[in-house]
């Protein structure tokens, strides 16, 4: 039986991927409101999947806010997301305190294992207590990515496992347990492992800003990315699955965390990661983009201008707003008319932007509208025929980082449709 | 980036011009004037900043509700030797002496780009301060006695960095847009610097004069960028003052005497601050500084 203690995100989507591979599963919250909504079918969080595989895999899932129903367990994951705040620095108290709740209820000889991102350095501060408990403190690098969680938690590429000593070998329900996915286990020091997960993360941030200064020149010297990128993938050292997509710099929590750590790390340690602060430039560059285009399309002008905007989270298929270009856009059009449609977002609309309409469906966000910036790619943006939007606009100018809407199609209609990475861009 | 005390625009009390008879200054006087907005225009003939006594002078002319604009510099063609430089400082000095002594509702200083890198690229407000002159050090340094004495009095202030800029009644006959239109209504070929490659943004100063009028009516702190977003190259303004003015000028080459560099500026800033404000485009600018001149003459 496996437990899962912390149920956000991250611990829904591992508790059912570990019941799909059929274990019992104890999944424990010590928040009695969110497991009774939970019990009733309620998510907290937009996942693709989820829903269904929790459904699906009911009968092997309890869900408890009772953390001693989690004594029945040999391996117990602390699963809870990590916040952060608005300078993008980790809060690992709710870890902390899931950590020394679990310890304090489980059998002897339990493996505790953090989940969670937590900073290299957490593991070994708080081993020492773990073991005077009776159990043993793990930590196992979590992969998740919003919006493809429960296909990558199925079938992960790998576990990468911290250990005290990673000569001596994991506890034997550990190793069952993550032999049933099937792929390799790389056993490391603690403090490897927790900055592993950055490390990939660091690797990716490169991969963006590269694309985004490339792009860039695209639009300048008359190139066009798409074009190029086919090309990287079928090369062996970059690879079919880099993240060769331009966009409008490095958003969401998770990985504007881990550039603020490393920053942090290297004024600590005094080592040199000017590249971070590069790349932090390009992201707020590339960021302003849409309002660049904007205010070379419409602001410019002399009159009324207003402005519809399809997508609020930061990226398609989560409810995250966190970090968001769109929430960034909207806060610089303070004075403008802007109309937005989300299908997911949850937004705090008198908090974060008390000027912004929300509407109740994309072309409802538009109508009226001298122009259009399409900030999120979520997938039903892209079904929505041009002629409609003629019907509802006011003006012709579609802002389309992500090329959601077939350039041809637009021009067609009459419209001016600008892409990131595309040579007509400037 | 700028921060608007003032969500509304809210005109002034009262705008206390410092250096009013330079260029800027005096366009910037002309424009509040014309806008309804009053205004004192303070010349260095009434209050000689470069003087202690400047202190007293200025001091007794502020009132509590003034926004004071500060323009007054003496800029690279009056000298650039350390002598030019304490001068400036000493200005900086005076001035915020005054403004200890007597607080006022709002401070605008006009800096320079040239407080910024020339290696620099795209320019932008959170780029590094590293001057390569004695001219941007100036602009530094004063921006530092501004932002000290504002601080302790609780003045918002607004530093504005404004790149090349040209328009009529431009009295420094520096490389650019005022030489080239001078040279081509004299009938005189253009000189350029090599082939004319480097490619620099080129303000027309009636659009600082623009700004100044948001940041005030908008009470804003902060940084800015006074740059119209766009980069061309010498030789492309030198055809463009060409083509506007009519004559039959030839548009010189000379040898290269220094490697080409270019300045691009990001223009996001000025955007998030002012969505609906766009800088005059160039060939409107020219034009409009062209048939400024020919009235004169």
């Amino acid at each position: 039986m496996i437990g899962y203690a912390g149920l956000t995100h991250l611990g829904l989507v591992s508790s059912a991927a570990a019941a799909s591979k059929g274990f019992d599963v104890v999944a424990f919250d010590p928040e009695p409101d969110l497991v009774a909504r939970l019990q009733t079918g309620h998510m907290p969080v937009v996942e693709p999947g989820l829903p269904e595989m929790l459904d699906e895999q009911s009968t092997r899932i309890t869900l408890t806010a009772d953390p001693a129903a989690l004594g029945r367990c040999r391996v117990v994951y602390v699963s809870v997301d990590v916040p952060t705040d608005d300078q993008h620095r980790s809060d690992v108290t709710p870890v902390e305190r899931l950590v020394h709740l679990v310890a304090g209820r489980v059998a002897p000889d339990t493996a505790i294992v953090v989940l969670s991102q937590v900073p290299p350095g957490f593991c070994r501060t708080h081993q020492a207590a773990v073991e005077a408990a009776g159990s043993r403190l793990y930590c196992q690098v979590e992969t998740l990515v919003f919006g493809q969680a429960v296909a990558r938690a199925v079938a992960p590429e790998r576990f990468m496992v911290g250990c005290p000593d990673p000569a001596v070998p994991l506890p034997r329900a550990l190793t069952s347990f993550l032999g049933a996915f099937g792929c390799p286990v790389l056993p490391m020091r603690y403090e490897s492992a927790e900055l592993c997960k950055i490390s990939i993360n660091m690797f990716l941030v490169s991969s963006v800003a590269t694309t985004n200064t490339l792009a860039e020149i695209c639009e300048v010297v008359g190139a066009e990315w798409r074009e190029i990128a086919p090309a990287l993938r079928l090369d062996r050292r970059i690879g079919p699955h880099a993240y060769l997509s331009p966009g409008l710099g490095v958003g969401g929590g998770n990985l504007t965390r881990d550039l603020a750590t490393i920053s942090h790390l290297a004024r600590q340690y005094g080592t040199e990661a000017g590249v971070v602060e590069a790349w932090n430039a390009n992201t707020q560059h590339r960021r302003n983009w849409v309002l660049r285009e904007l205010h070379r399309g419409v602001l410019s002008r002399p009159g009324p201008v207003a402005i519809g905007i399809w997508g609020l989270t930061y990226k398609e298929n989560t409810a995250v707003t966190k970090s968001s270009p769109a929430l960034e856009l909207i806060a610089r059009l303070r004075d403008v008319p802007v109309a937005a449609f989300d299908p997911a977002a949850r937004l705090d609309r008198e908090a974060v932007a008390p000027w912004l309409r929300i509407a109740g469906s994309p072309l409802e966000a538009c109508r009226d509208a001298d122009a259009l910036a399409i900030m999120t790619p979520w997938p039903e943006f892209s079904g929505i025929d041009p002629a409609a939007l003629v019907a509802v606009m006011r003006g012709r100018l579609l802002v389309d980082p992500y090329g959601i809407i077939d350039a041809h199609a637009a021009a067609r209609h009459g419209f001016v449709h600008r892409r990131l990475g595309t040579g007509s861009a400037r | 980036m700028l921060e608007h005390h003032d969500q509304a625009p809210t005109p002034p009390e009262r705008v206390v011009v410092l250096g009013a008879r330079g260029f800027v200054a005096s366009n910037v006087v002309g424009s509040l004037d014309s806008a309804g907005v009053r205004v004192m225009g303070l010349p260095s003939a009434e209050v000689d900043l470069t003087s202690p006594s400047s202190v007293d002078a200025l001091r007794s002319r502020l009132r509590g509700d003034d926004a004071v604009v500060f323009v007054s510099a003496l800029t690279p063609d009056r000298g650039r030797t350390v002598a030019t430089f304490m001068q400036n400082l000493r200005m900086g000095q005076h001035v915020s002496e005054a403004l200890a002594a007597r607080p006022c509702a709002h401070v605008v200083y006009i800096s320079s780009d040239a407080v910024y890198d020339d290696e620099a690229n795209p320019v932008h407000e959170r780029s590094v301060c590293e001057p390569s002159s004695l001219h941007g050090l100036m602009h530094v340094v004063r921006e530092r006695m501004l932002l000290e004495t504002t601080r302790q009095s609780g003045t918002p202030l607004a530093i504005l960095r404004p790149t090349l800029l040209y328009g009529a009644r431009d009295t420094h006959n520096g490389y650019g847009p005022n030489r080239f239109v001078q040279q081509a209504l004299a009938g005189a070929p253009i000189q350029l610097f090599g082939g004319g490659e480097e490619r620099r943004d080129h303000v027309l100063v009636d659009d600082v004069s623009r700004l100044v009028s948001l940041v005030l009516a908008h009470r804003s702190e902060g940084v800015l960028n006074i740059v119209t977003g766009t980069s061309v190259p010498f030789a492309r303004v030198a055809e463009i003052v060409v083509e506007l003015t009519g004559q039959p000028v030839a548009i010189q080459a000379s040898p290269r005497a220094n490697p080409i560099t270019h300045r691009h500026f990001d223009v996001s800033a000025t955007i998030a601050a002012f969505p609906s404000f766009a800088c005059t485009p160039l060939r409107a600018g020219l034009m409009s500084m062209i048939e400024a001149s020919l009235r004169a003459s």
